[in-house]
């Protein structure tokens, strides 16, 4: 248990210092346009992180650094991406919200809803394969409420399919609180699609891999689709950039009390880890991003003359 | 209306079932996707035999849910399958276009090359009397959009044709079939009547002069080319020699052949079935004044649907789609 947490405490360090070299990059200019952290939400991308094998699909949000990293994109070529370089995953196309590994079935949209039916494509390629891979869909709790839920979670569960929604539910979409729109919650929709559904404490990284693997293996074993909520708290605001007024400052610093890192920190503590040993975590994090952010930095951002390359195979108008 | 009957008098339909058979037979990783394409084999038929031949997975009759379906068509393709998404009229794409024109139309962009996405979205468009909601062309809504081709056949031929390149093709392709062409046979058309039995492809981006001509050129597409070949014949009576072209692909459009058509007889008249505004004409006369300078074209006209929508009653339909009549009438308002 204690060894799961520190691994998990490890891949959360990570995850964090990760956005915080994103935030930095905001800060400089050198990624110009909207950034979502997952700052506060790290324990959902440590419960998924290893579950996945690369043959199984993931397809994320807007917020999707940290699932990135789950599915074992590589850091530096997603960093560059984020950071608008042309030895970025997709070239300086793509860009934050728009992140795609093809040998590890891992992309993301930035149109909130739209990840599930694209999941759902994959879970249906999977059974036409006839393999056991398994497709993730990554939604926030404002993601439920669209129509894409609930005809991909009705197909999938008419049709068995391979499919775990993962539902990050900080309850908030910008500043709409979720729960006081929605007529239910996610998990409690389960049952009308044939599906499993489970809620699980988003800051407890062991309690996420739990249910996470669970909803994994009953996809794997041909049990059809999950839904795996998991409850957490936004630290920062909607984007870099959000002045986050619709929550009170006592809210806002009331936040804390959730952090996932120091809550892991405190049980290992109490475990018996040293406080030594737990800050070499936090330094080799941020370490390794220190010198993956030295690596972007030195790399050229794209060449305009390319601006008009891969829109599709034959050239269809505009400049040439 | 041919001179000699076609070999074979099937219906349009039947070509476009008997080329996506064909291709899927040649290539595993085709699926078809939509509501009504298995067991009833597509409401007008062109996915008839599909689901006896590949079984109800390969062909895959989907709840309505367009926008999980074309949905799954991302995913489809970024798992190594080629889907062919049905939606079973163009009118119905407003469900559903997020994930055409965000996804299926910018992965291989955003991607930056790494993510290709052969995908068809094959559905039905164009007038057949059922008004404003079911008769909507909606070509250059997709055109407008980069990253998908759009192709739009008039002929049995090209109905086959374009419909195996659309198959073959690693970007996606929004294949737009007439309804009124649809239920059409061999016998009724003046060109492209003979279909081979056998896989051949059309290739997408390549217009074609139907009827050749030297005082006017008209440039259309899809059932307009029937109507303009029937005002081409009415014209010839009096005296005036038109030109036809058959734009067949609205992305990539094939200017050059247009141009130097137009080189030639100095008259262009676009024909779309489509919105007027902000679409194919425009694009079109554009691209050939672009190409030939504005000393290369004496006269220019548009018939399109003039930013209304598609009314019900056969007066007023008539008054709003273009067709043998109006063609006819702007070609001599520009050869006189
Ligand atoms: C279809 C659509 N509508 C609106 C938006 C703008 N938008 C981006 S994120 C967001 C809130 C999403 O909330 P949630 O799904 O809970 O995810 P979270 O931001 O909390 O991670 C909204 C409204 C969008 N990107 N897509």
């Amino acid at each position: 248990m204690s060894n799961q947490l520190h691994e998990h405490l490890a891949t959360m360090l990570r995850i964090r210092a990760f956005e915080e070299a994103c935030l930095e990059g905001v800060a400089s200019g050198e990624i110009h346009g909207e950034l979502h952290t997952a700052i506060g939400q790290e324990a959902i991308g440590a419960g998924m992180a290893g579950v996945l094998r690369d043959d199984d699909a993931l397809v994320s949000t807007h917020r999707n650094h940290a699932h990135a990293l789950a599915k074992g994109v590589p850091l530096v070529p997603m960093l560059a991406e984020i950071f608008e370089r042309a030895t970025g995953l997709c070239g300086g196309y793509g860009g934050h919200m728009h992140l795609f590994d093809r040998d590890r079935l891992f992309s993301t949209t930035g149109i909130v809803g739209a990840t599930l039916p694209v999941a759902l494509g994959h879970a249906y390629a999977m059974v036409l394969d006839g393999s056991d891979a398994v497709a993730v869909g990554v939604t926030g709790d404002g993601g439920v409420n669209t129509g894409g839920f609930h005809e991909s979670l009705n197909l999938a569960g008419a049709l068995a399919l391979p499919l775990v929604v993962l539902v990050e539910n900080n309850d908030l979409a910008i500043s709409v609180v979720s729960s006081e729109v929605s007529a239910a919650g996610s998990v409690e929709r389960a049952p009308a699609y044939a599906a499993r559904g489970q809620r699980v404490d988003g800051t407890d990284p062991v309690a996420v891999e739990a249910a996470f693997r669970a909803a994994v293996d009953h996809a794997r074993a041909g049990g059809g689709p999950s839904i795996v909520e998991a409850t957490c708290h936004r630290f920062r605001g909607h984007y870099e950039g959000d002045p986050d007024l619709y929550r009170s400052a006592e809210e806002k610093d009331a936040l804390t009390a959730h952090d996932p890192i120091a809550r892991a920190r405190r049980l290992l503590l109490a475990d018996g880890a040293t406080e030594a040993e737990l800050d070499e975590l936090a330094t080799r994090a941020r370490t390794e991003l220190e010198q993956a952010l030295a690596e972007v930095r030195a790399a050229p951002a794209p060449d305009p003359a390319g601006a008009h390359d891969h829109v599709t195979l034959l050239p269809t108008g505009g400049p040439r | 209306m041919t001179t000699s009957a076609p070999t074979r008098n099937l219906n349009v339909s039947s070509y476009i079932a008997e080329a996506i058979r064909l291709e899927m037979e040649a290539d595993d990783a085709i699926v078809v996707l939509g509501e009504d394409v298995g067991r009833q084999g597509g409401v007008f038929g062109s996915t008839r035999g599909l689901q006896k031949r590949f079984g109800d997975r390969r062909v895959l009759d989907t709840p309505i849910s367009e926008m999980a379906f074309t949905g799954m068509g991302v995913g489809l393709a970024m798992s190594g399958y080629r889907p062919m998404i049905e939606i079973m009229f163009v009118d119905f794409i407003g469900v559903c276009l997020e994930q055409v024109y965000n996804a299926i139309a910018k992965n291989r962009y955003m991607s930056g090359g790494n993510v290709a996405m052969p995908v068809v979205i094959k559905t039905a468009g164009g007038c057949i009397g059922s008004a404003a909601q079911h008769s909507q062309c909606l070509w250059g809504t997709f055109a407008h959009l980069p990253g998908m081709h759009v192709v739009a056949p008039s002929s049995p031929y090209d109905a086959k044709g374009l419909m195996a390149a659309a198959l073959q093709s690693d970007d996606p392709v929004v294949y737009i079939e007439h309804k009124a062409l649809l239920l059409s046979k061999s016998a009724d058309f003046a060109h492209g009547a003979e279909v081979p039995k056998e896989r051949y492809t059309v290739p997408i981006g390549e217009a074609a002069t139907v009827r050749d001509g030297g005082d006017v050129t008209i440039a259309t597409l899809s059932a307009n080319v029937r109507d303009a070949l029937r005002a081409a014949e009415e014209l010839s009576t009096e005296g005036i020699d038109v030109e036809v072209i058959d734009l067949r692909s609205v992305v990539p459009l094939d200017t050059a052949t247009v141009a130097a058509s137009v080189a030639r007889t100095r008259r262009l008249l676009v024909v779309d079935e489509d919105y007027l505004s902000f679409g194919l004409s425009g694009e079109l006369i554009t691209r050939v004044l672009e190409t030939l300078g504005p000393s290369g074209i004496e006269v220019v006209r548009r018939l399109g649907v003039a930013d209304v929508p598609i009314p019900a009653a056969r007066s007023l339909e008539e008054a709003v789609v273009p067709g043998a009549t109006a063609i006819a009438e702007a070609v001599r308002a520009m050869a006189s």
